[in-house]
Protein backbone atom coordinates (compact mmCIF):
# COMPACT_ATOMS: atom_id res chain seq x y z
CA UNK A 1 0.00 0.00 0.00
CA UNK A 2 2.03 2.86 -1.23
CA UNK A 3 -0.54 5.42 -2.02
CA UNK A 4 -1.54 6.37 1.48
CA UNK A 5 -4.84 7.81 0.35
CA UNK A 6 -6.42 7.40 3.75
CA UNK A 7 -4.45 10.22 5.31
CA UNK A 8 -7.18 12.77 4.91
CA UNK A 9 -7.96 15.27 7.56
CA UNK A 10 -11.60 15.87 8.48
CA UNK A 11 -11.17 19.51 7.49
CA UNK A 12 -10.15 18.55 3.98
CA UNK A 13 -13.10 16.22 3.69
CA UNK A 14 -15.47 18.89 4.92
CA UNK A 15 -14.06 21.38 2.46
CA UNK A 16 -14.51 18.99 -0.45
CA UNK A 17 -18.06 18.32 0.63
CA UNK A 18 -18.75 22.05 0.61
CA UNK A 19 -17.22 22.46 -2.81
CA UNK A 20 -19.10 19.44 -4.13
CA UNK A 21 -22.40 20.75 -2.84
CA UNK A 22 -21.96 23.82 -5.00
CA UNK A 23 -20.38 22.20 -7.97
CA UNK A 24 -21.71 18.70 -8.62
CA UNK A 25 -25.16 19.49 -9.96
CA UNK A 26 -24.17 22.39 -12.22
CA UNK A 27 -21.14 20.57 -13.59
CA UNK A 28 -23.29 17.52 -14.22
CA UNK A 29 -25.61 19.67 -16.29
CA UNK A 30 -22.70 21.36 -18.00
CA UNK A 31 -21.45 17.94 -19.10
CA UNK A 32 -24.86 16.58 -20.03
CA UNK A 33 -25.18 19.48 -22.44
CA UNK A 34 -21.90 18.74 -24.13
CA UNK A 35 -21.28 15.03 -24.26
CA UNK A 36 -22.76 11.57 -23.98
CA UNK A 37 -23.90 10.26 -20.56
CA UNK A 38 -21.01 7.81 -20.08
CA UNK A 39 -18.36 10.42 -20.79
CA UNK A 40 -20.24 12.91 -18.63
CA UNK A 41 -20.10 10.53 -15.70
CA UNK A 42 -16.38 9.85 -16.14
CA UNK A 43 -15.53 13.50 -16.48
CA UNK A 44 -17.60 14.47 -13.45
CA UNK A 45 -15.56 12.01 -11.38
CA UNK A 46 -12.37 13.50 -12.80
CA UNK A 47 -13.46 17.01 -11.97
CA UNK A 48 -14.09 16.01 -8.37
CA UNK A 49 -10.72 14.35 -8.23
CA UNK A 50 -9.07 17.54 -9.45
CA UNK A 51 -10.97 19.48 -6.78
CA UNK A 52 -9.73 17.02 -4.19
CA UNK A 53 -6.13 17.09 -5.33
CA UNK A 54 -6.02 20.85 -5.73
CA UNK A 55 -8.29 21.75 -2.88
CA UNK A 56 -6.02 24.64 -1.95
CA UNK A 57 -6.53 26.20 -5.36
CA UNK A 58 -10.32 26.03 -5.39
CA UNK A 59 -11.58 29.61 -5.18
CA UNK A 60 -14.30 30.74 -2.79
CA UNK A 61 -16.74 30.90 -5.66
CA UNK A 62 -15.83 27.50 -7.08
CA UNK A 63 -18.29 27.19 -9.92
CA UNK A 64 -16.66 29.07 -12.80
CA UNK A 65 -13.35 27.48 -11.86
CA UNK A 66 -14.99 24.05 -11.82
CA UNK A 67 -16.53 24.68 -15.24
CA UNK A 68 -13.06 25.52 -16.47
CA UNK A 69 -11.70 22.27 -15.05
CA UNK A 70 -14.62 20.35 -16.57
CA UNK A 71 -13.95 21.95 -19.94
CA UNK A 72 -10.33 20.80 -19.87
CA UNK A 73 -11.16 17.31 -18.63
CA UNK A 74 -13.82 16.97 -21.30
CA UNK A 75 -11.41 18.11 -23.99
CA UNK A 76 -8.91 15.52 -22.79
CA UNK A 77 -11.52 12.79 -22.70
CA UNK A 78 -12.62 13.64 -26.20
CA UNK A 79 -9.08 13.77 -27.49
CA UNK A 80 -8.58 10.28 -26.03
CA UNK A 81 -11.83 9.11 -27.56
CA UNK A 82 -10.84 10.49 -30.94
CA UNK A 83 -7.51 8.73 -30.73
CA UNK A 84 -9.17 5.46 -29.90
CA UNK A 85 -11.56 5.87 -32.74
CA UNK A 86 -8.74 6.47 -35.15
CA UNK A 87 -6.86 3.44 -33.92
CA UNK A 88 -9.89 1.23 -34.17
CA UNK A 89 -10.75 2.83 -37.50
CA UNK A 90 -14.28 3.09 -36.30
CA UNK A 91 -16.66 5.28 -38.14
CA UNK A 92 -19.18 5.42 -35.34
CA UNK A 93 -19.74 8.96 -34.22
CA UNK A 94 -20.35 9.97 -30.66
CA UNK A 95 -23.99 10.74 -30.22
CA UNK A 96 -24.40 14.42 -29.75
CA UNK A 97 -26.42 15.35 -26.71
CA UNK A 98 -30.06 15.00 -27.58
CA UNK A 99 -31.71 18.28 -28.20
CA UNK A 100 -34.67 18.83 -26.04
CA UNK A 101 -37.43 16.35 -26.47
CA UNK A 102 -40.60 18.10 -27.38
CA UNK A 103 -42.77 18.40 -24.33
CA UNK A 104 -46.47 18.95 -23.89
CA UNK A 105 -47.72 22.12 -25.46
CA UNK A 106 -44.77 22.22 -27.78
CA UNK A 107 -46.59 23.26 -30.88
CA UNK A 108 -43.63 25.08 -32.29
CA UNK A 109 -40.92 22.52 -32.94
CA UNK A 110 -39.67 24.55 -35.91
CA UNK A 111 -38.64 27.35 -33.55
CA UNK A 112 -36.56 24.93 -31.53
CA UNK A 113 -34.99 23.57 -34.66
CA UNK A 114 -34.25 26.99 -36.00
CA UNK A 115 -32.51 27.99 -32.78
CA UNK A 116 -30.45 24.80 -32.69
CA UNK A 117 -29.50 25.20 -36.31
CA UNK A 118 -28.61 28.83 -35.89
CA UNK A 119 -26.43 27.96 -32.91
CA UNK A 120 -24.76 25.24 -34.95
CA UNK A 121 -23.87 27.66 -37.73
CA UNK A 122 -21.90 29.90 -35.39
CA UNK A 123 -18.16 29.43 -34.91
CA UNK A 124 -17.54 26.99 -32.06
CA UNK A 125 -16.15 29.66 -29.75
CA UNK A 126 -19.14 31.93 -30.21
CA UNK A 127 -21.56 29.08 -29.66
CA UNK A 128 -19.76 28.08 -26.46
CA UNK A 129 -19.89 31.65 -25.16
CA UNK A 130 -23.61 31.70 -25.78
CA UNK A 131 -24.13 28.36 -24.11
CA UNK A 132 -22.21 29.48 -21.03
CA UNK A 133 -24.27 32.64 -20.96
CA UNK A 134 -27.70 31.15 -21.58
CA UNK A 135 -27.45 27.61 -20.26
CA UNK A 136 -24.97 27.98 -17.42
CA UNK A 137 -26.24 31.54 -16.90
CA UNK A 138 -22.83 32.98 -16.27
CA UNK A 139 -21.93 36.63 -16.29
CA UNK A 140 -19.27 37.79 -18.73
CA UNK A 141 -16.76 37.94 -15.86
CA UNK A 142 -17.52 34.33 -15.00
CA UNK A 143 -17.34 33.29 -18.63
CA UNK A 144 -13.93 34.92 -18.73
CA UNK A 145 -12.78 32.67 -15.91
CA UNK A 146 -14.04 29.54 -17.62
CA UNK A 147 -12.52 30.36 -20.98
CA UNK A 148 -9.29 31.97 -19.79
CA UNK A 149 -10.18 35.35 -21.23
CA UNK A 150 -10.07 38.81 -19.78
CA UNK A 151 -13.50 39.97 -18.60
CA UNK A 152 -13.40 42.68 -21.19
CA UNK A 153 -12.71 40.27 -24.02
CA UNK A 154 -15.46 37.97 -22.79
CA UNK A 155 -17.90 40.90 -22.75
CA UNK A 156 -17.04 41.97 -26.24
CA UNK A 157 -17.08 38.47 -27.67
CA UNK A 158 -20.38 37.70 -25.99
CA UNK A 159 -21.85 40.84 -27.46
CA UNK A 160 -20.67 39.87 -30.94
CA UNK A 161 -21.79 36.28 -30.53
CA UNK A 162 -25.28 37.48 -29.64
CA UNK A 163 -25.35 39.66 -32.72
CA UNK A 164 -24.24 36.75 -34.87
CA UNK A 165 -26.92 34.54 -33.38
CA UNK A 166 -29.59 37.15 -34.02
CA UNK A 167 -28.38 37.44 -37.56
CA UNK A 168 -28.45 33.67 -38.04
CA UNK A 169 -31.94 33.50 -36.57
CA UNK A 170 -33.10 36.24 -38.86
CA UNK A 171 -31.69 34.42 -41.86
CA UNK A 172 -33.49 31.28 -40.79
CA UNK A 173 -36.72 33.16 -40.55
CA UNK A 174 -37.04 33.40 -36.81
CA UNK A 175 -37.39 36.81 -35.39
CA UNK A 176 -35.61 37.22 -32.08
CA UNK A 177 -36.74 40.75 -31.66
CA UNK A 178 -37.62 42.63 -28.58
CA UNK A 179 -41.22 41.62 -28.40
CA UNK A 180 -40.58 38.46 -26.50
CA UNK A 181 -39.64 34.91 -27.15
CA UNK A 182 -42.38 34.01 -29.56
CA UNK A 183 -40.77 32.37 -32.50
CA UNK A 184 -42.31 32.87 -35.88
CA UNK A 185 -42.37 30.29 -38.51
CA UNK A 186 -40.87 30.85 -41.86
CA UNK A 187 -43.23 32.73 -44.13
CA UNK B 1 -22.13 43.79 -18.63
CA UNK B 2 -22.64 47.36 -19.62
CA UNK B 3 -25.46 46.82 -22.06
CA UNK B 4 -28.91 46.39 -20.73
CA UNK B 5 -29.27 42.79 -19.75
CA UNK B 6 -32.99 42.86 -20.42
CA UNK B 7 -32.33 43.58 -24.06
CA UNK B 8 -31.19 40.04 -24.37
CA UNK B 9 -33.72 38.23 -22.24
CA UNK B 10 -35.52 37.10 -25.34
CA UNK B 11 -32.40 35.64 -26.84
CA UNK B 12 -31.46 33.90 -23.64
CA UNK B 13 -34.95 32.45 -23.35
CA UNK B 14 -34.76 31.19 -26.92
CA UNK B 15 -31.46 29.49 -26.23
CA UNK B 16 -32.76 28.01 -23.03
CA UNK B 17 -35.61 26.46 -24.97
CA UNK B 18 -33.01 24.26 -26.65
CA UNK B 19 -31.08 23.45 -23.48
CA UNK B 20 -30.47 19.68 -23.61
CA UNK B 21 -30.18 19.54 -19.82
CA UNK B 22 -33.52 21.17 -19.15
CA UNK B 23 -35.17 17.79 -18.62
CA UNK B 24 -32.22 16.26 -16.76
CA UNK B 25 -33.38 15.06 -13.36
CA UNK B 26 -31.40 15.86 -10.22
CA UNK B 27 -28.58 13.51 -9.44
CA UNK B 28 -29.37 10.68 -7.07
CA UNK B 29 -28.00 11.85 -3.69
CA UNK B 30 -26.72 8.40 -2.76
CA UNK B 31 -24.76 8.19 -6.00
CA UNK B 32 -23.29 11.60 -5.37
CA UNK B 33 -22.33 10.55 -1.85
CA UNK B 34 -20.66 7.44 -3.21
CA UNK B 35 -18.86 9.46 -5.84
CA UNK B 36 -17.54 11.79 -3.17
CA UNK B 37 -16.41 8.91 -1.02
CA UNK B 38 -14.63 7.37 -4.00
CA UNK B 39 -12.95 10.67 -4.68
CA UNK B 40 -11.69 11.08 -1.14
CA UNK B 41 -10.41 7.55 -0.82
CA UNK B 42 -9.24 7.34 -4.36
CA UNK B 43 -6.91 4.42 -4.86
CA UNK B 44 -5.37 5.01 -8.21
CA UNK B 45 -4.24 1.53 -9.19
CA UNK B 46 -6.94 -1.04 -9.28
CA UNK B 47 -4.74 -3.83 -8.07
CA UNK B 48 -3.26 -3.74 -4.64
CA UNK B 49 0.12 -5.31 -4.74
CA UNK B 50 0.19 -5.58 -0.99
CA UNK B 51 -2.50 -8.20 -1.29
CA UNK B 52 -0.14 -10.30 -3.34
CA UNK B 53 -2.99 -11.11 -5.65
CA UNK B 54 -1.04 -11.26 -8.85
CA UNK B 55 2.50 -11.99 -9.61
CA UNK B 56 3.91 -10.77 -12.83
CA UNK B 57 6.97 -11.97 -14.60
CA UNK B 58 9.91 -9.75 -15.26
CA UNK B 59 9.03 -9.87 -18.93
CA UNK B 60 5.63 -8.36 -18.24
CA UNK B 61 7.24 -5.54 -16.37
CA UNK B 62 9.76 -4.96 -19.14
CA UNK B 63 7.04 -4.94 -21.76
CA UNK B 64 4.96 -2.54 -19.72
CA UNK B 65 7.93 -0.24 -19.26
CA UNK B 66 8.71 -0.36 -22.96
CA UNK B 67 5.10 0.39 -23.79
CA UNK B 68 5.07 3.27 -21.36
CA UNK B 69 8.16 4.75 -22.96
CA UNK B 70 6.64 4.45 -26.40
CA UNK B 71 3.39 5.97 -25.29
CA UNK B 72 5.11 8.84 -23.56
CA UNK B 73 6.97 9.55 -26.76
CA UNK B 74 3.66 9.67 -28.54
CA UNK B 75 2.01 11.78 -25.91
CA UNK B 76 4.77 14.34 -25.96
CA UNK B 77 4.33 14.49 -29.66
CA UNK B 78 0.58 14.77 -29.48
CA UNK B 79 0.43 17.11 -26.54
CA UNK B 80 3.09 19.48 -27.76
CA UNK B 81 0.69 21.50 -29.85
CA UNK B 82 -2.05 22.09 -27.34
CA UNK B 83 -0.29 22.55 -24.06
CA UNK B 84 -1.90 25.92 -23.75
CA UNK B 85 -5.36 24.67 -22.97
CA UNK B 86 -4.38 21.84 -20.72
CA UNK B 87 -3.75 23.19 -17.30
CA UNK B 88 -6.63 25.04 -15.71
CA UNK B 89 -4.40 26.68 -13.17
CA UNK B 90 -1.61 28.88 -14.38
CA UNK B 91 1.78 27.38 -13.85
CA UNK B 92 3.54 29.35 -11.23
CA UNK B 93 6.91 28.24 -12.47
CA UNK B 94 8.56 27.83 -9.10
CA UNK B 95 11.71 26.57 -10.65
CA UNK B 96 14.27 29.26 -11.21
CA UNK B 97 15.74 27.22 -13.99
CA UNK B 98 14.72 27.03 -17.58
CA UNK B 99 12.87 24.13 -19.11
CA UNK B 100 14.80 21.70 -21.15
CA UNK B 101 12.31 20.80 -23.81
CA UNK B 102 10.36 18.51 -21.55
CA UNK B 103 13.23 16.06 -21.34
CA UNK B 104 15.32 15.37 -18.32
CA UNK B 105 17.84 18.05 -17.65
CA UNK B 106 20.95 17.55 -15.67
CA UNK B 107 21.08 19.61 -12.50
CA UNK B 108 21.02 23.18 -13.65
CA UNK B 109 23.88 25.36 -12.52
CA UNK B 110 21.69 28.19 -11.33
CA UNK B 111 23.48 30.51 -8.98
CA UNK B 112 21.18 30.09 -6.02
CA UNK B 113 19.54 26.73 -6.20
CA UNK B 114 20.20 23.62 -8.14
CA UNK B 115 17.21 21.87 -9.59
CA UNK B 116 16.65 18.39 -10.88
CA UNK B 117 13.96 18.43 -13.52
CA UNK B 118 11.90 15.34 -14.09
CA UNK B 119 8.97 14.49 -16.26
CA UNK B 120 6.44 11.76 -15.92
CA UNK B 121 5.31 8.80 -17.94
CA UNK B 122 1.69 9.43 -18.80
CA UNK B 123 0.68 5.84 -19.36
CA UNK B 124 2.39 4.41 -16.33
CA UNK B 125 -0.64 4.91 -14.14
CA UNK B 126 -2.25 2.06 -15.98
CA UNK B 127 0.86 -0.05 -16.25
CA UNK B 128 1.24 -3.26 -14.38
CA UNK B 129 3.27 -2.98 -11.26
CA UNK B 130 5.70 -4.96 -9.23
CA UNK B 131 6.18 -4.48 -5.54
CA UNK B 132 9.50 -2.68 -5.13
CA UNK B 133 10.62 -5.28 -2.61
CA UNK B 134 10.19 -7.96 -5.24
CA UNK B 135 12.02 -6.11 -7.95
CA UNK B 136 15.55 -5.35 -6.83
CA UNK B 137 16.68 -5.11 -10.42
CA UNK B 138 14.16 -2.36 -11.13
CA UNK B 139 15.16 -0.59 -7.95
CA UNK B 140 18.80 -0.78 -8.96
CA UNK B 141 18.01 0.77 -12.34
CA UNK B 142 16.64 3.94 -10.78
CA UNK B 143 18.94 6.83 -11.62
CA UNK B 144 17.50 9.31 -9.20
CA UNK B 145 16.06 8.33 -5.85
CA UNK B 146 15.36 10.83 -3.12
CA UNK B 147 13.36 11.51 -0.03
CA UNK B 148 11.63 14.88 -0.12
CA UNK B 149 8.67 17.02 0.81
CA UNK B 150 6.25 18.57 -1.65
CA UNK B 151 6.63 22.33 -1.56
CA UNK B 152 4.03 23.25 -4.09
CA UNK B 153 1.78 21.85 -6.78
CA UNK B 154 0.85 24.08 -9.65
CA UNK B 155 -0.98 23.35 -12.86
CA UNK B 156 1.96 21.71 -14.53
CA UNK B 157 4.65 21.18 -11.90
CA UNK B 158 5.19 19.52 -8.56
CA UNK B 159 8.12 21.04 -6.69
CA UNK B 160 9.82 18.96 -4.03
CA UNK B 161 12.40 19.86 -1.47
CA UNK B 162 14.69 16.86 -1.17
CA UNK B 163 16.12 15.97 2.22
CA UNK B 164 18.12 12.95 1.19
CA UNK B 165 19.36 11.62 -2.11
CA UNK B 166 19.70 7.86 -2.10
CA UNK B 167 21.03 7.97 -5.60
CA UNK B 168 21.78 10.56 -8.27
CA UNK B 169 23.35 14.00 -8.02
CA UNK B 170 21.87 15.91 -5.12
CA UNK B 171 20.17 19.22 -5.90
CA UNK B 172 18.37 21.78 -3.79
CA UNK B 173 15.04 21.28 -5.49
CA UNK B 174 13.35 18.77 -7.72
CA UNK B 175 10.68 19.89 -10.13
CA UNK B 176 8.48 17.33 -11.82
CA UNK B 177 7.14 18.98 -14.92
CA UNK B 178 4.10 17.54 -16.58
CA UNK B 179 1.73 19.01 -19.12
CA UNK B 180 -1.90 18.69 -18.07
CA UNK B 181 -2.59 15.16 -19.16
CA UNK B 182 0.55 13.73 -17.70
CA UNK B 183 0.07 15.73 -14.54
CA UNK B 184 -3.31 14.11 -14.18
CA UNK B 185 -1.66 10.71 -14.57
CA UNK B 186 0.92 11.62 -11.98
CA UNK B 187 -1.58 12.90 -9.48
CA UNK B 188 -3.71 9.86 -10.07
CA UNK B 189 -0.83 7.47 -9.52
CA UNK B 190 0.75 9.19 -6.56
CA UNK B 191 -1.30 11.24 -4.18
CA UNK B 192 1.05 14.21 -4.07
CA UNK B 193 -0.09 16.73 -1.54
CA UNK B 194 1.64 19.86 -0.40
CA UNK B 195 3.65 19.42 2.76
CA UNK B 196 3.79 15.64 2.66
CA UNK B 197 6.91 13.54 2.45
CA UNK B 198 7.58 11.24 -0.48
CA UNK B 199 10.10 8.84 -1.85
CA UNK B 200 10.59 9.57 -5.51
CA UNK B 201 12.44 7.43 -8.01
CA UNK B 202 13.19 8.21 -11.63
CA UNK B 203 14.99 6.76 -14.61
CA UNK B 204 15.87 8.63 -17.77
CA UNK B 205 14.49 11.75 -16.19
CA UNK B 206 11.04 10.22 -15.78
CA UNK B 207 9.39 9.55 -12.49
CA UNK B 208 8.84 5.85 -11.94
CA UNK B 209 5.30 5.29 -10.77
CA UNK B 210 3.82 1.95 -9.77
CA UNK B 211 4.82 2.06 -6.14
CA UNK B 212 8.41 3.09 -6.74
CA UNK B 213 7.39 6.67 -6.13
CA UNK B 214 5.10 6.96 -3.17
CA UNK B 215 4.36 8.68 0.05
CA UNK B 216 7.18 8.04 2.51
CA UNK B 217 7.05 4.71 4.26
CA UNK B 218 9.67 2.93 6.28
CA UNK B 219 9.38 -0.19 4.16
CA UNK B 220 10.02 1.62 0.89
CA UNK B 221 12.79 3.66 2.52
CA UNK B 222 14.35 0.39 3.62
CA UNK B 223 14.27 -0.89 0.05
CA UNK B 224 16.14 2.17 -1.17
CA UNK B 225 18.39 2.25 1.86
CA UNK B 226 19.42 -1.30 1.16
CA UNK B 227 19.90 -0.75 -2.55
CA UNK B 228 21.80 2.52 -2.37
CA UNK B 229 22.79 2.88 1.26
Amino acid sequence: MWHGGDVTSPARRARLEDVAAEVVEPVRRFLARRTDPATAEDVLAEVLLVCWRRLGEVPDAPLPWAYGVARHCLANAERGARRQQRVAARVATVDPPATRVAGPGDDEPPAVEVVSEALATLPAKDAELLRLWAWEQLTPAEIALVLDLTPNAASIRLHRAREKLREALRKNGLRAGHEGTTGRRKP
Amino acid sequence: MTDDAHDHDDLRALLRSVDPASSLPQADPTRVARLLEDTMTHQPTDESRADGTHHRSRLTWTMAAAAAVLIVGGVFFAVGGDRGDDAPAPSAGEAPSSRAGGAAAPPVDAPLRTVTELTVAAAAANGKCLVPEAAPDVVAKQETVFDGTVQSISGSAVTLLPTRFYHGDPTDLVVVQAPGQEMDALLTAVTFEEGKRYLVAATDGRVTLCGFTAEYSDSLAAVYGQAFG
